[in-house]
């Protein structure tokens, strides 16, 4: 475990000193955590003057009592998707750039010839983007609950977050969410030669989670706990499969004789 | 401290080294030859750990690699073929990454990262970043990497490649210093000077192995033993008589020089000489010519393709 912690602090550091992974991270949080629920908070009066965005308020949820609540409520549960996001995304920057690093550097045989085990050297690096994918997850969960919640609280007088949802994506789902992203993002630079390429193919591996975001958004259904708790378990059974195909490729001769490496 | 006993080693449907049994005793240094693609790489993966046999066994201090890989990783020193360092951290920050994976107390990780880098004349350059250093001062780095934990064993993979004279001068003087230190060292090389000046003992290597044996032991079973007469004449002029000798397996003649080749040094030469004193020639000077690692290298490397 010791060995672990080296890879990750060291790791870690290199990810700092990197704007092309922290950057997007950057932006993706001002956007999705601050501009965006800012902007639709500020707009919500306007939205209640356009006739479409009323019928398809009455569509969606019928005859209400308060339908600027309802609505508010309707919102928060699509920027918790919006949530998922983070932990999908950070895993598939970093862990390519973390395992492909050593390929492009010819690092892997000095290091596999110290006496770390190769699962410590996996731990490490899934270490390295995991931690990352949950304190960013929750740093933008903090800042899109007090985005939210200040200023729904300044219209409308009540605070609508944290929910039972948002509590469950926050610290169930995101963790489930970050692990299978960067067991996958291993796998993939396990074959790749450039940092680019694995990235790429790691944003397609993320598809699934836009493909939920925008089915949510066009109304075919809406996020509850239900969904949520099931979500959680379909890909909590993902893990220790994904976890062993990770460790099989993680092997001390797989990676010195089958990994792509730079010439 | 090696013991390698019929090691075998597939990758799918091709053998790497076949059935190779070798033994290395402590401080030992043991050159390692053979042509590109002849197992060199695989062997030094084998018993450093770093891939598992196919068949056979290997023994290192005492140890079975499949069992205490850990153990024997960390009394063995890995230089590679090509240096391996993290080029956007410094060439402290390097050494200090690698060596913090062994079980040494900080003060003396510390103590023996200052050694090392002071030795290998970059000490002044510890704080730049390991990818503006030289070829030759990465494969310095890459030396002094292996060695800051004190490895009992040390596998060598081309250590001078890429260095200048001066500093693959003071590497080898280097590595030969390591015997007082009681250092096993299992060095590959194509270096074939560098191999027959620092080696105790050398292996030829093609997938399988062709020869162990010292360098005397080579030479004195070299099958092209010869000697060189350099006459006061134009040695052409005693062709004839030389060649009518008994023993004398042939002859090459180069303006007063002939280099003769015989059988048996031992029991020709003073027969020649005789007669060549009693038919009064004038001899300036009589060498023996022994082999070079070289020749030696390369005949066996012919007959192994002959076969």
């Amino acid at each position: 475990m010791k060995n672990s912690f080296i890879i990750f602090r060291k790791e870690i550091r290199e990810i700092i000193r990197n704007k092309n992974i922290w950057m997007p991270i950057l932006i993706i949080t001002l956007i999705f955590s601050i501009a965006m629920p800012l902007f639709l908070t500020l707009l919500s009066d306007s939205i209640f003057q356009d006739e479409d965005t009323v019928k398809f308020m009455e569509k969606v949820f019928g005859e209400v009592e308060n339908p600027e609540r309802v609505l508010v409520d309707f919102m928060t549960k699509q920027f918790l998707v919006f949530l998922l996001m983070i932990p999908a995304m950070v895993p598939s920057l970093i862990a390519p750039a973390s395992v492909l690093m050593e390929k492009e550097n010819n690092t892997l045989e000095p290091l596999l010839g110290t006496p770390i085990r190769t699962s410590e050297l996996l731990m490490g690096k899934a270490l390295t983007a995991m931690i990352p994918a949950f304190v960013i997850s929750t740093i933008n969960f903090l800042i899109l609950t007090a985005v939210v919640d200040i200023a729904i609280y300044s219209k409308m007088g009540y605070l609508p977050l944290p929910t039972a949802e948002w509590i469950i994506v926050a610290l169930i789902l995101s963790p489930i969410l970050s692990f299978i992203l960067t067991m996958i993002s291993v796998i993939v630079s396990s074959r790749s030669t450039d940092i680019r390429s694995a990235q790429g193919i790691g944003s397609v591996i993320i598809l699934p989670i836009y493909l939920i975001i925008g089915l949510q958004i066009a109304g075919f259904f809406l996020i509850n706990i239900t969904y949520l708790l099931l979500a959680c378990l379909v890909f909590f059974i993902f893990c220790p499969v994904l976890l062993r195909i990770a460790v099989r490729i993680f092997d001390r001769e797989n990676i010195l004789t089958r990994w792509k490496m730079k010439a | 401290m090696i013991a390698v006993q019929d090691l075998t080693k597939e990758f799918g449907t091709v053998t790497a080294v076949e059935n190779i049994s070798f033994s290395i005793s402590e401080s030992e240094i043991f050159g390692f030859l053979g042509p590109n693609g002849a197992g060199k790489t695989t062997t030094i993966r084998l018993l450093s750990t770093l891939i598992g046999p196919t068949s056979g066994s290997i023994s290192i201090d005492g140890r079975d690699p499949g069992k205490d890989g850990s153990y024997i990783r960390s009394i063995t020193g890995l230089l590679t073929e090509t240096p391996g360092l993290y080029e956007k951290i410094s060439a402290y920050a390097n050494l200090d990454y690698f060596s913090s994976f062994y079980s040494i107390a900080d003060d003396r990780r510390a103590s023996n990262i200052e050694r090392y880098l002071r030795m290998f004349g970059l000490w002044e350059r510890r704080n730049d970043l390991a990818g503006t250093y030289s070829k030759g001062m990465k494969q310095k780095l890459a030396l002094c990497r292996a060695l800051i934990h004190e490895p009992k064993i040390l596998f060598l993979d081309e250590p001078t490649a890429g260095l200048d004279p001066a500093s693959a001068h003071m590497v080898r003087s280097f590595i030969e210093s390591l015997k007082e230190d009681r250092i096993t060292v299992f060095l590959c090389t194509h270096n074939l000077a560098e191999a027959s000046s620092l080696s105790d003992r050398v292996c030829f290597i093609k997938r399988k192995i062709i020869r162990i044996a010292t360098l005397d032991e080579l030479q004195d079973r070299d099958k092209n033993k010869r000697v060189e007469i350099v006459f006061k004449e134009d040695a052409e002029r005693y062709r004839d008589l030389l060649e009518g000798m008994d023993g004398i397996k042939g002859l090459d003649i180069r303006e007063n020089t002939a280099s003769v080749f015989v059988e048996d040094p031992d029991n020709t030469n003073p027969g020649m000489i005789r007669e060549l004193i009693d038919n009064n020639i004038e001899i300036l000077y009589i060498n023996q010519i022994k082999a070079s690692l070289e020749d030696i290298y390369l005949d066996l490397i012919k007959d192994e393709e002959v076969k």
